[in-house]
């Protein structure tokens, strides 16, 4: 009897387990949590999202955990960060996923970088000497809230095309975030007027979009080259170079150790700025608070203040 | 589930209850497709009477006449010109034009190696075998996606002296009820290490259990292969495949090389394999198999061989921690091998269980124990074994590595090992030093 009492129970938990993600209109899955953010933004209560990777980790190197593709096999819509960012651990997810609408090409697959203006295209032929280089161009956009915008609108536009009878909602979201987003950038961008022009060391090839938005100019990076960590000769060479250029901060995103950077900064001596690699999504967290950290992080260092 | 009668049978109760999951999530799939909330998908929304969607299947239908009739009469014609591409276009890392159609790569495995004994026991096709420089395998993988119903998967192995098809075989990508089919030659889904290559292990050469049980190459066959992921709210993925008993390399516990013609399902290899994965946390992670596959072997007349095995993988690496490089795996499996020979069974059992440290992004250690019980028969005591007349006492080996990569894609290995054969007088021991560089398209991980 007590057997069949466990298992009685056993079977109820299946059941609840099962059946209780089905609420939402609309099932979505992001790569990155930055861009489970932006559409948990302009979707609201239709959509229920998830992101694959923490925002605490390395959107390069993600485990292909199984229980991810598990999430797939359920997912109505795939949003990925695009420009071989995830190439490393994202098509083995959507093969084992055995979910025909989130593969490529398919209706519930969006490739976000098709929004964004993109910058940093190698011009000519890469290869890997140049260390982990991205054919397609630099995939860190959503640093820049002008490029998260456009692709907030991408993701409405197809939010609209999966689950018509939303439509409405998912526009009057998206004109709400866009207001919100675009006052708070007003802010950001008179907070952080005085980084024009700015000399700015960072970690690793990530800074491109912030450097077109905020105005600074990026004189090196710890890393010698993309991905390959850093080595003394070079770390010297960027110090030498901090200081000539009297750099005004140095970056580093919170996925990279920061030892290095942390004796570079205090030679220079520059302000060291931790940088969150993406939103706290799982903890609430929005986009837009996720932002305003971050320029209240460089605001800091800006007055000399390291965080 | 209210409907089981009062005394119910545990078993049947779960059964029932899995079967009403079953079809209550089916249920549900069709529904899903019925609302107007599937939009875009292929499925008919629900404003549709039942009259027009037979009138679109009625102007499908002689489309598709019509088109039959179009067509030109040999099959052999078919697609004339590829659809975007003009001409021959080779592809690889740099296109970004988006034509990309086929993913390409060469993975060189090369060791230096030292052995102190004059006869190395190195079973795997792919371990260094002899004192100073071996190649290991020149692998080329091609990988492609077909169309929107399969994909397109081949590892072809180049040695000094030959080449091989270790792997080619389609994936399906759009059957319904979460199933998935492959087919073609395929390493077979038995534990965890034998589904994989060169690249991904955490040692210069492989457990001896895979070379003693299934042969050099590991376990692996012309066949078809089902999978299925459950509706479990965990990650539970059930697999069955068929595939030929014969290869003195790959299937030696079986047909091996005798090359017995098949001449019922009972002379090939079935397999059948549960996954499940547990994410204990964020950074702690459990994969769990069982795996069970019997075929026939030459001994005699209907007489067949078992394998079953368990493997566990345990996975530690802090994201939550960002910054922090630490990768800690753990690995063991085993294998216990019943066959029957002429008037006895034998058994016996081989296992192998390791541990890796990522202690830097470009560092790691890893330290492996093995060990290889010789045959017993029936009556427990140890008998002489067909395939391995050597092997009358346990073997034992312990092996060490250091290992730096100086990006992802090359890779040195530092590697000591000593091996008690428990049939030789004295322990052998055995060094190397391994390099394997990866070039063209980036391959995707597998957990």
């Amino acid at each position: 009897m007590r057997h069949f009492r466990l298992l009685a129970a056993l079977c109820a938990a299946i059941t609840v387990f099962t059946a209780a993600p089905a609420r939402a209109a609309l099932n979505v899955v992001t790569t990155v949590p930055d861009l489970a953010a932006l559409t948990k933004a302009v979707g609201g209560e239709h959509v229920q999202v998830q992101a694959l990777a923490l925002s605490s980790q390395d959107p390069h190197f993600v485990d292909a955990k199984p229980n991810l593709a598990l999430a797939l096999n359920r997912a109505d819509l795939l949003i990925s960060i695009g420009l071989d960012l995830e190439i490393g651990w994202l098509p083995t997810l959507q093969v084992g996923a055995r979910n025909p609408k989130i593969q490529v090409g398919g209706t519930g697959f969006l490739n976000a970088s098709q929004f964004p203006r993109i910058l940093e295209i190698p011009p000519g032929k890469v290869d890997r000497s140049q260390g982990d280089v991205h054919p397609g161009g630099n995939p860190h956009y959503l640093y820049d809230p002008r490029q998260a915008l456009a692709v907030a609108k991408g993701i409405t536009d197809r939010l609209v095309q999966l689950d018509a009878k939303n439509a409405d909602a998912y526009r009057a979201n998206l004109a709400k975030f866009t207001t919100e987003l675009e006052q708070a950038r007003a802010g950001w961008e008179k907070r952080l007027a005085g980084l024009k022009g700015a000399p700015v060391i960072a970690y690793h090839r990530t800074t491109a979009y912030l450097a077109d938005w905020l105005g600074f100019e990026t004189i090196a990076f710890l890393e010698p080259k993309p991905g390959i960590p850093p080595n003394p000769a070079h770390v010297a060479g960027v110090l030498a170079q901090g200081r000539q250029r009297k750099a005004r901060m140095l970056l580093v995103e919170s996925y990279y150790p920061d030892t290095t950077a942390k004796l570079v900064a205090s030679k220079i001596p520059a302000p060291l700025v931790t940088i969150h690699g993406g939103t706290d999504f799982r903890a609430g967290e929005t986009y837009i608070q996720h932002i305003n950290e971050m320029v209240e992080r460089m605001e800091k260092a800006l007055a000399g203040q390291g965080s | 589930m209210s409907t089981v009668s009062r005394r119910p049978h545990g078993a049947l109760i779960f059964v029932t209850s899995i079967v009403t999951l079953l079809s209550s999530s089916a249920l549900a799939q069709e529904a899903d497709a019925g609302t107007p909330d599937a939009g875009a998908a292929p499925e008919a929304p629900a404003e549709l009477s039942p009259e027009e969607l037979e009138e679109i299947q009625k102007a499908l239908g002689s489309d598709a006449q019509e088109a039959q009739q179009n067509a030109p009469a040999g099959t052999a014609s078919a697609p004339q010109s590829s659809p975007g591409g003009s001409g021959l276009s080779l592809p690889g890392i740099g296109n970004t034009s988006g034509t990309n159609f086929l993913d390409l790569s060469f993975i060189l495995d090369v060791a230096a190696a030292g052995f102190s004994s004059k006869e190395p026991l190195q079973g795997g096709a792919h371990d260094p075998t002899r004192n100073g420089f071996n190649l290991q395998q020149l692998e080329l993988s091609i990988g492609s996606v077909v169309d929107p119903y399969f994909r397109f998967d081949s590892n072809i192995v180049f040695s000094q002296f030959g080449v091989e098809i270790e792997e080619a075989y389609g994936t399906t990508l759009a059957l319904p009820y979460n199933l998935q089919v492959r087919a073609g030659q395929f390493l077979t889904r038995f534990g965890r290490i034998n589904p994989t290559h060169p690249h991904a292990w955490d040692f210069v050469d492989q457990p001896f259990a895979a070379s003693r049980i299934f042969g050099g190459e590991g376990n692996r066959g012309l066949g078809t292969e089902l999978s299925w992921l459950t509706p479990l709210p965990w990650y539970v993925e059930l697999i069955g495949s068929l595939t030929d008993a014969s290869g003195e390399a790959t299937a030696r516990s079986f047909l091996g090389s005798s090359g017995d013609r098949v001449l019922s399902p009972l002379d090939l290899q079935a397999l059948g394999a549960v996954k499940q994965f547990f994410p204990l946390t964020d950074d702690l992670s459990l994969m769990w198999g069982l795996s069970a596959a019997t075929g026939p072997n030459p001994t005699g007349y209907r007489n067949r061989t078992d394998i079953f095995g368990t493997d566990i993988y345990l996975r530690y690496r802090p994201i939550t921690d960002g910054g922090n490089p630490t990768l800690i795996t753990f690995t063991a499996e085993g294998y216990y091998r019943r066959r029957q020979v002429p008037d006895d069974v034998l058994t016996d059992f081989n296992t192998y269980a390791q541990a890796a440290w990522r202690f830097d992004q470009r560092w790691a250690t890893a330290l492996r124990y093995e060990l290889g019980t010789p045959a017993r028969g029936e009556n427990g005591a140890e008998v002489t074994d067909p395939l391995d007349p050597d092997w009358t006492e346990d073997r034992q080996r312990i092996s060490a590595n250091v290992t730096f990569w100086p990006t992802e894609f090359s890779r040195l290995r530092l590697q000591g090992a000593t091996d008690r054969v428990g049939w030789r007088e004295s322990p052998d021991y055995s060094v190397f030093l391994a390099l394997e560089l990866v070039t063209g398209a980036h391959g995707a991980h597998a957990f």
